[in-house]
């Protein structure tokens, strides 16, 4: 094995992923070959130190909310699953039957409704319908959550300093 | 008989006019205006626990203290002056109601000048807000106006 095909497996290598014979040849040739076992010392000590990490940071990961959510999400696919099962026993003649009907109304449908966006109103909406400033800066800025708007002057040192 | 007609007619004529102003300081707006004086540093105003936050989003700053709030009844068409802290004026009219809001020309005056000069719209209990602050000094921090109106 040359050092190119090695360093083209030692990856795998470290993560034990090669079938055995080639394991066996990869480590034949880290064996002989100075750099190559170098190489393989160096990724297996950052593996390690990579693991140290990752379990320092799992014992400090509160999980404790994880297993409800699951519980619930687990529910969710369980009532999903209910419903395919529920659908595979309707027959086929049903399934056509409510497809006709879903087409013939469809087609009797005089075109698409408009959609209404009902934006839903902000507590502390504000909204400017004329703004004039005959000297200074201002700027507008605005809080999108509540739809607080403030309008912002900026003063000369001598008028804010009032 | 002939000599009561006058004070009678003068009678109805006062009590209609007091019917009126009374019905039409019924319908008057209530109008708050609340001075807040913001800073880099420092406490903030209890009070204003509930805004705080929105506030350190709008203006930037962390602290924010209460320096003056007033609060009066607004006929409609009628402005209304309200001195504000550092002697700057600001002056409400309220002109009606749109959409369910309530439409008033606000303007922010420092002596003869208008600093801003503005029409908006605020739903009831609504907040607008009026920053004055200088760029070239900003660790002097900032003097906020909060607008309020109030069916």
């Amino acid at each position: 094995m040359s050092c190119a095909e090695f360093a083209g497996l030692v990856d795998a290598f470290i993560d034990a992923e090669l079938p055995a014979p080639k394991l066996l040849s990869v480590a034949r040739h880290a064996g002989a070959c100075l750099d190559c076992d170098r190489a393989v010392r160096e990724l297996t000590a950052m593996r390690e130190m990579l693991e140290r990490g990752g379990r320092a940071d799992a014992e400090l990961l509160d999980l404790s909310p994880v297993w409800p959510a699951v519980e619930r999400r687990a529910v969710r696919v369980d009532a999903r699953r209910a419903w395919r099962r529920r659908l595979r026993t309707v027959p086929a003649w049903g399934i056509g039957l409510a497809a006709a009907a879903g087409a013939l109304l469809w087609l009797r449908a005089p075109g698409p409704e408009p959609i209404r966006v009902t934006a839903r109103p902000r507590p502390n909406q504000a909204v400017i319908e004329r703004l004039d400033s005959s000297g200074g800066r201002f700027e507008v800025r605005s809080e999108r959550k509540t739809g607080t708007l403030l309008i912002m002057f900026n003063a000369t040192g001598d008028e804010a300093g009032r | 008989m002939s000599d009561h007609p006058r004070p009678v007619v003068l009678g109805l004529a006062v009590g209609a006019l007091s019917v009126m102003g009374v019905s039409a300081l019924c319908q008057a707006l209530e109008v708050k205006i609340t001075t807040v004086r913001a800073a880099e540093r420092g406490p903030s105003d209890a009070q204003l626990e509930a805004l705080r936050p929105r506030l350190r989003r709008l203006v930037g700053y962390r602290s924010f203290q209460i320096v003056g709030e007033e609060r009066r009844k607004c006929a409609w068409q009628a402005p209304e002056a309200f001195t504000i802290p550092g002697g700057r004026l600001l002056r409400v009219v309220p002109k009606g109601m749109r959409d369910q809001a309530v439409l008033m020309q606000v303007k922010l005056l420092d002596g003869e000048r208008a600093l801003v000069d503005t029409d908006v719209r605020l739903q009831n209990r609504g907040v607008m807000l009026f920053g004055v602050g200088q760029d070239s000094r900003p660790a002097e921090g900032a003097l906020i106006i909060m607008l309020k109106a109030e069916d």
